[in-house]
C-alpha cells in the first residue's frame, strides 16, 4: 500500500510585513510572502505522517499566481517530492467555493478521489490569513466525496490505516477516528513547521513545479462556468476599513522594574492615547434611473438555521443567531419564517426553547447515532432538508461544527457560503452591467485581511449560506409560551456516512461566572506557567483585598498544560469577558485569545517579547520579565494602586 | 537517511567577497571548458540581508569583476559628487578640513548600499550557473581523517533552548567540498574555528576591530545631494580618546546614510558606541542633515582595522578565506568592499589552478598569496600598514605616527607596530579614570526626535530569531569566575557595548544578586560582543538560518 500525502498550501502576504505607507495606506507591495501559517502546520503534520509512512508520496499543491511557485518551491525544502499549481487566467477571482472546486477538480484528475485504489490523505491548514473563512479544505472534501475532520491540532497514525486526529471544539477537543482517504485541516497549534534543509533548497532549486491550466486538468464546460470572478457563487461587493476601536498602546519606560512599574503607574494614571476618529468619505451614488429591478429567488422561501446541541443543551450561539434570523425575516417581509433544524437524540423537547427565543418552524431529527455532532451524517441530513424547503438563506453559528458545516452543505447545493459574518442585513445589488437592480439581496458582512477591513459579501446562488461569529449579536429576548410548528424528518443515511468514530469528547466544565462579573481580571499566560502562576494569583488576591472584584485567568495554553481548570480560560474557546480592566501576564496575545478580551475597558500587557502581539491591541504595555515586574506590581497594589478602579 | 550532499565548490557568504569569488570562478573555469558546482550559503534570509556597509565604493574592482557588464548596469546608488572633511568640535563648531588626508580621496568613487549591489551580483552569479542558498546557517567545519578541511555542516533545527530534538527536528545538511571558501565577513564565526584550529593567525598581530553604528534617513527635498559626502573626525571621540569618525552620505530618492565608526580598542568598560553615534547626531553639523528626517534602517557591523600585519594566513589544505574573515581592509580610507571583490577573483583564480591542477592543497593553494601580491590589495594595505596601530595610544598620537608613516612609506619610525586584542585594553572600572563614558554621556541628553534608544533603533533592523534553538550567544567562561572578572570586576560591559541591547545586567531586588540576561532575539550579527567582552568570555554562535537582521538598503 503506497500512501500519498497531499498538502494544499496558498501562499499570503506576512502580515506583519504589511507597513503602513506615507500616503496612511497598507503597503502590500512590499510586503514579503509566505506560505500561510495555517498551510505550514499542515504541511509539518504530513511530515510527521511520513515518519509512519515513510515511502509515502508527498505532494504539493496550490491554486494561484506563477508567484506561488515559491511556495511550493519551500514545499519541497521540507520536504516534499512534487509540487503542481493549478494557475489560470479562468480562475482570478474565484471565490472560496470555484477555488474548492478547481482544486478538487485537478486532484481527482491526477487519480485521487472516494474511488482511489490507492490510500490518500490531504493535509491543509485550517484558514488563511488573507481570507480567513475555513471553507476550501471542507469543500475540496465534499466534492472528492471524501471524510474530513477540521481544526485539527493533532494526528496520529494507527497500525490498521487509520487516523486519529485531535479536533479542538468550543471548550475541549474530541478524538476522531478517521478512514483513509480523507482531509484534515490544521490549526497553528500544533506541531511547529520545520525549517527546511539546505538539501531540500537544492532538491527544490532542481526540481520544477508542474503548472497546470484548466484545461490541463479535464474540467468541464459546465464547472468552468462556475468559475473565476464571473462564475463564483458569491462576489464581494465593497470594503470598507474597520477603524480601530482601541488607541495606539502606551508603553512603559525605565531601566529596571522599579521604573519601569513607576512608569506603568504613571501612565495609568495619565490616561492612554486617544483616538482620533476619521470622517467617513462619502460615497458615492450610482446612476440607477430606468434601472429593472429583478428578484431572482424564484420559489426559494424563508430562512433555515441550524440548532446545534451540545451536551444536552441548544449552544448558546444557535440562539444568538435567531436574532440576525429575525430581523431578517422582518426586513423580507411577508409571511418569511424561521425553520430551524435539530438534530440529536431525544431533542424534541429542546424545540420550546427554540420557539422562545424566535423560531417560527422546528424540523427535528432524532436518531440515536446522532447524538453527537458529525459533519458527515450532518451536512447530508441538512442538505436533504434544504433541498426539501428551498429555503432563501440558511445560516449557521460560526463554531468549529458550524464553519466546517455550512461550506460541506454550499459544496452539496451548488452555493457559496460567506464565512464568521459580524452583520446580516437585506439590501439591493446594483448590477451596472445588466442595468438592473437585485432586490432583495443578502449583504452579508465580516471582517477579514486581520480585522482590518469589512467586506459585503453577496451570494447569487440560492439559498445564500452565511455563518454568524459567536458573540456579536445578543440572545434574543424570551418570549415565554411563544410556540410554533414542530415536524419531524426522517431520512435513512447509508452506512458510509458513519464512517468516522468520535473516540472521546473532552469538554471542560463550566462554572466560574464569576470571572463574568469581576472588575478586573489578572490572566496569565505561557510566561507565567514557571511558578505555576503564583504570582498572578498573588496579584489577584491582593486586588481582593483592596476591596476590588477581581479574579484570575489564564490563556489557552496554561489549560492544556495542567496548570489551571478550563473554567478559567479566556478566548474564542474559553470565556468571553468584558472587564473594566484586563491585565494579561506573559501572554503573547494570539488572535483566539484577543477574541476573548476585545470587549474589556482597558487592556494592560505585561510581557517580555517586545514584539508581541498582545501590546498591538492593549492600552497600556511594559516590556519586561514576569518575575521582576509582578511582585513589583504587587507591593504597589498592597499600597493602595487600583489600576485605576474604585474600591467597594 | 542521506543528508549529505557533495560539491566542487562550497562558498561560506554571499557579500562581495564570496559573491566575487563564485562569479571569476565560473568565468575561469567556463573559459577553460571545466564545468564545476559551485554553491554559496549565507545565513540572511535572503542575498544582502545581512549586509551592511557605509558606504563609498571605488568602481574599478567591479570593471575588472564583470568584464562582460555594461557599467550602468551596476545599482550604485550615485556618483560621488562633493567630497569633504570637517572637524566637529566639543561646543559645536565645525572646521572644514582644507584638505583630505591621505588615501581618502573618493574621486570616482560611488556612493552606494552594499545590500543592493550583493543583490545584484547574486543575480549575475546565477545567471552564470552558480547556485546561491541564502537561509541556511552552518555552524560547523568537517574535518577529514589527515584533519583538513572537507566541507561544512549546517546547524541542526527544531531543537528546543536546552539543544533537546523537538519533534519538527531537522538535521543540518553535510555539505562536502573539494575546495571551501570561506566568505563570512568580519569576525567569522567559522573562521574563528578553523583560524584557531590551524593555527592561521601565527606570528601575526591580533586582529583590532571598529564598530560602526548606521542610520539611514528619508529626509526633505533639498536636505542632502545624492553623491554629497561628508566625513567627520573630532566630536565626539576624540576627547574619549577614541579612534574614529563619522560619514554622512547623501543618496537617490532623498535619503541620507550616517554612521559613526569607532575603534574597539577604548579602555572605558562603559563606553557605549550606539550612545556615541546618538550624541554625534546632536552636534549642529550633524544635526541639519537628520532634523525632519524619518529613520528608515539601522544596523550594526564591525570592520577589521589591524591592516597588513593582522592579516591572517588566507589558505590551509583545501580552504581559502576572504575578505573582510580574512582582514582585507584598507585604513585610514575604511574601505573593504573592493578588496573583499579582490582577494575573492585572487581566491578564484587558485581556485581554478586548484582544478586544473585536481590538487586542493597548500601546494596549489599558496598562490593565492601570490595572486593578492599583484592585486591592488597588496599595494593600498602595506603603505597604510602601521596606521591603525599608530591610534591605539590615542588620536594625537595617531596623528603623529601617521605623519611619519606618510614620509617614510608606511614604515614609520619603528618598523612594524604591534596590536593586541582589543578587549585586552578594556580596563577594570574602578581603574578608569573619572569620567566614565556612562557619567559624561549624561551631560548629552540624546532625546531629539532622531535620536533613538537601542531598543526602538533594533526594530528598524527587522531582527527576528526563532525561538526554538539554542542561545547563539555562549558565556563561555565558568559563570562564578564570569560574575567576578567580568560583572564586578569590569561592571559588565556588554551591556553598553552592545548596540543592539542583547544584555542586561539584572539585580534582584532583595539579593542584590548580579546577573547579566541575554536577549539573543534583539542579535543584529555585529559580533562586538564575541570581539570586546573582557577575557574573551562571550562566543558568537550563528542561530538558525534565516534568523538576524533583515536590512534592505544598507
Amino acid at each position: 500500500m503506497a500512501l500519498t500525502i497531499i498538502s494544499l498550501i496558498k501562499q499570503v502576504p506576512l502580515p506583519s510585513e504589511m507597513r503602513m505607507g506615507d500616503d496612511g495606506l497598507m503597503d502590500r507591495t512590499k510586503a514579503k510572502s509566505i506560505i500561510n501559517i495555517d498551510c505550514q502546520f499542515g504541511l509539518e503534520a504530513g511530515l510527521q505522517l511520513k515518519k509512519k509512512y515513510p515511502d509515502a508520496r508527498m505532494i504539493a499543491c496550490s491554486m494561484g499566481p506563477a508567484s506561488f511557485e515559491n511556495a511550493l518551491k519551500t514545499a519541497i525544502s521540507m520536504g516534499y517530492d512534487e509540487a503542481y499549481l493549478l494557475s489560470d487566467r479562468k480562475l482570478g477571482g474565484s471565490d472560496t467555493y470555484a477555488t474548492g472546486l478547481s482544486l478538487s477538480t485537478m486532484l481527482r484528475q491526477m487519480g485521487f478521489s472516494k474511488d482511489s485504489k490507492e490510500p490518500f490523505v490531504i493535509v491543509a491548514g485550517r484558514q488563511t490569513s488573507d481570507g480567513d473563512t475555513a471553507h476550501v479544505p471542507s469543500q475540496v472534501a465534499e466534492a472528492l466525496g471524501i471524510p474530513q475532520a477540521t481544526f485539527v491540532e493533532r494526528i496520529e497514525a494507527n497500525d490498521d490505516g487509520t487516523i486519529t486526529a485531535r479536533r479542538i471544539i468550543e471548550g475541549g477537543y474530541q478524538m476522531l477516528k478517521l478512514q483513509m482517504p480523507c482531509v484534515i485541516s490544521f490549526t497553528p497549534t500544533g506541531i511547529k513547521p520545520r525549517k527546511p534543509s539546505l538539501l531540500g533548497a537544492i532538491k527544490a532549486n532542481h526540481s520544477k513545479v508542474a503548472i497546470k491550466s484548466v484545461d490541463d486538468i479535464g474540467m468541464s464546460e459546465e464547472a468552468q462556468k462556475l468559475i473565476g470572478i464571473n462564475g463564483s457563487p458569491t462576489i464581494v461587493a465593497g470594503i470598507e476599513n474597520i477603524e480601530s476601536d482601541r488607541p495606539p498602546v502606551v508603553m512603559a519606560s525605565g531601566n529596571n522594574q522599579d521604573q519601569l512599574v513607576d512608569s506603568l503607574i504613571e501612565n495609568i494614571k495619565k490616561g492612554g492615547n486617544t483616538l482620533v476618529k476619521k470622517e467617513a468619505k462619502e460615497k458615492k451614488e450610482v446612476d440607477t434611473a430606468g434601472f429593472e429591478i429583478v428578484d431572482l429567488r424564484g420559489d426559494n422561501k424563508g430562512i433555515l438555521t441550524w440548532a446545534e446541541v451540545v451536551g444536552g443543551k441548544i449552544a448558546r450561539p444557535s440562539i444568538e443567531l435567531l436574532t440576525p434570523a429575525r430581523h431578517l425575516a422582518e426586513q423580507l417581509g411577508g409571511d418569511t419564517k424561521i425553520t430551524t433544524v435539530l438534530i440529536g437524540k431525544n431533542v424534541r423537547p429542546l424545540a420550546q426553547t427554540l420557539f422562545e427565543h424566535g423560531s417560527d418552524h422546528v424540523l427535528v431529527v432524532e436518531n440515536d447515532k446522532l447524538e453527537e455532532y458529525l459533519i458527515l451524517p450532518f451536512a447530508e441530513i441538512i442538505t436533504q432538508i434544504i433541498q426539501k424547503q428551498k429555503p432563501e438563506i440558511a445560516l449557521f453559528a460560526a463554531t468549529t461544527a458550524g464553519r466546517e458545516l455550512a461550506p460541506r452543505i454550499g459544496m452539496k447545493t451548488g452555493s457559496g457560503v460567506t464565512a464568521d459574518c459580524t452583520g446580516l442585513e437585506i439590501g439591493d445589488y446594483i448590477d451596472k452591467k445588466n442595468k438592473r437592480i437585485v432586490r432583495p439581496i443578502l449583504h452579508s458582512r465580516r471582517p477579514t485581511y486581520g480585522e482590518s477591513k469589512l467586506a459585503t459579501i453577496l451570494g447569487f446562488v440560492y439559498p445564500q449560506i452565511s455563518t454568524a461569529r459567536a458573540g456579536t449579536f445578543a440572545v434574543p429576548q424570551r418570549i415565554e409560551g411563544r410556540s410554533g410548528e414542530i415536524s419531524e424528518f426522517t431520512t435513512e443515511l447509508s452506512q458510509g456516512t458513519y464512517s468516522t468514530q468520535i473516540l472521546e469528547t473532552v469538554r471542560g466544565e463550566g462554572g466560574l461566572a464569576s470571572l463574568f462579573e469581576a472588575d478586573i481580571i489578572v490572566a496569565g499566560g505561557r510566561g507565567t506557567v514557571g511558578d505555576e502562576l503564583k504570582l498572578v494569583k498573588e496579584l489577584a488576591e491582593a486586588l481582593k483585598a483592596q476591596g476590588l472584584k477581581a479574579e484570575w485567568a489564564c490563556s489557552r495554553v496554561v489549560v492544556d498544560e495542567g496548570y489551571a481548570e478550563y473554567a478559567r480560560q479566556i478566548g474564542q474557546t474559553g470565556k468571553t469577558v468584558r472587564p473594566k480592566v484586563y491585565v494579561a501576564i506573559g501572554i503573547s496575545g494570539a488572535i483566539q485569545h484577543i477574541a476573548g478580551i476585545k470587549e474589556s475597558g482597558k487592556i494592560i500587557a505585561i510581557d517580555q517579547n517586545p514584539k508581541a502581539s498582545i501590546f498591538r491591541y492593549a492600552d497600556f504595555g511594559l516590556c519586561g520579565m514576569y518575575q521582576d515586574i509582578v511582585p513589583e506590581l504587587i507591593e504597589k497594589v498592597k499600597q493602595g494602586f487600583t489600576f485605576g478602579l474604585e474600591k467597594k | 537517511m542521506n543528508n549529505t550532499v557533495k560539491t566542487d565548490v562550497l562558498i561560506i557568504g554571499a557579500g562581495p567577497s564570496g559573491l566575487a569569488t563564485a562569479i571569476h570562478l565560473a568565468d575561469l573555469l567556463k573559459a577553460k571548458g571545466i564545468e564545476k558546482q559551485i554553491l554559496v550559503v549565507d545565513k540572511g534570509q535572503s542575498v544582502g540581508s545581512h549586509i551592511l556597509s557605509g558606504a563609498v565604493i571605488k568602481p574599478q574592482a567591479f570593471r575588472e569583476l564583470l568584464p562582460d557588464v555594461n557599467f550602468d548596469e551596476i545599482p550604485f546608488d550615485s556618483r560621488v559628487s562633493s567630497d569633504d572633511m570637517y572637524l566637529l568640535q566639543e561646543k559645536g563648531g565645525s572646521i572644514k578640513m582644507p584638505f583630505h588626508p591621505p588615501y581618502m580621496n573618493n574621486d570616482g568613487n560611488y556612493c552606494a548600499s552594499l545590500a543592493e549591489i550583493c543583490r545584484f551580483l547574486a543575480a549575475k552569479a546565477t545567471e552564470k550557473g552558480v547556485e546561491i542558498y541564502p537561509g541556511f546557517a552552518i555552524s560547523d567545519i568537517i574535518y577529514n581523517e589527515k584533519g583538513d578541511v572537507a566541507g561544512a555542516k549546517c546547524i541542526d533545527t527544531g531543537i528546543d533552548h536546552h539543544g533537546n530534538k523537538l519533534e519538527n527536528f531537522v538535521e543540518g545538511t553535510r555539505i562536502e567540498a573539494a575546495l571551501t571558501i570561506f566568505a563570512e565577513g568580519t569576525r567569522g564565526s567559522l573562521t574563528k574555528k578553523l583560524v584557531a584550529k590551524k593555527n592561521l593567525a601565527q606570528g601575526k598581530n591580533p586582529q583590532i576591530y571598529s564598530l560602526g553604528i548606521k542610520e539611514l534617513f528619508s529626509v526633505p527635498e533639498g536636505t542632502i545631494k545624492p553623491g554629497e559626502v561628508y566625513h567627520t573626525m573630532g566630536f565626539p571621540a576624540m576627547n574619549d580618546n577614541v579612534f574614529g569618525g563619522g560619514f554622512i552620505y547623501g543618496l537617490k530618492d532623498n535619503k541620507v546614510a550616517l554612521g559613526l565608526v569607532l575603534g574597539l580598542d577604548f579602555v572605558d568598560p562603559t563606553y557605549d558606541v550606539f550612545r556615541a553615534f546618538q550624541i554625534w547626531k546632536t552636534h549642529p553639523f550633524v544635526e541639519k542633515f537628520v532634523k525632519n528626517g524619518r529613520l528608515l534602517e539601522y544596523g550594526a557591523k564591525t570592520l577589521p582595522e589591524g591592516g597588513y600585519y593582522s592579516l591572517i594566513k588566507y589558505y590551509t589544505n583545501n580552504a581559502m578565506i576572504v575578505g573582510d574573515s580574512a582582514g582585507f581592509l584598507v585604513m585610514p580610507a575604511l574601505k573593504g568592499i573592493h578588496l573583499a571583490v579582490y582577494s575573492g577573483m585572487s581566491a578564484a583564480k587558485t581556485a581554478c589552478d586548484a582544478f586544473v591542477a585536481n590538487n586542493f592543497t597548500e601546494e596549489v593553494l599558496k598562490n593565492y598569496e601570490q595572486y593578492i601580491k599583484q592585486s591592488p590589495i597588496y599595494k593600498e594595505m602595506y603603505k597604510c600598514r602601521n596606521f591603525r596601530q599608530g591610534f591605539s595610544k590615542g588620536t594625537l598620537a595617531g596623528i603623529f605616527n601617521f605623519g611619519t608613516q606618510i614620509l617614510t612609506g608606511g614604515a614609520g619610525f619603528v618598523g612594524k607596530l604591534s596590536t593586541h586584542d582589543d578587549h585586552s585594553y578594556t580596563k577594570p572600572i574602578n581603574e578608569t579614570k573619572k569620567p566614565l563614558f556612562k557619567d559624561k554621556s549624561e551631560r548629552y541628553p540624546i532625546d531629539k526626535p532622531y535620536n533613538f534608544n537601542k531598543a526602538d533603533d533594533v526594530f528598524y533592523s527587522g531582527t527576528h530569531h526563532d525561538e526554538d534553538q539554542i542561545v547563539h550567544l555562549q558565556i563561555t567562561a565558568d559563570i562564578e569566575y564570569y560574575s567576578k572578572e567580568n560583572i564586578l570586576k569590569y561592571g559588565a560591559p556588554a551591556q553598553y557595548y552592545c548596540p543592539a541591547e542583547v544584555y542586561e545586567l539584572h539585580t534582584d531586588k532583595n539579593t542584590g544578586h548580579q546577573e547579566m540576561r541575554i536577549h539573543a532575539e534583539n542579535c543584529v550579527h555585529c559580533k562586538t560582543c564575541d570581539i570586546k567582552e573582557p577575557n574573551g568570555a562571550i562566543t558568537w554562535n550563528v542561530p538558525n538560518g534565516g534568523n538576524g537582521p533583515d536590512y534592505k538598503y544598507m
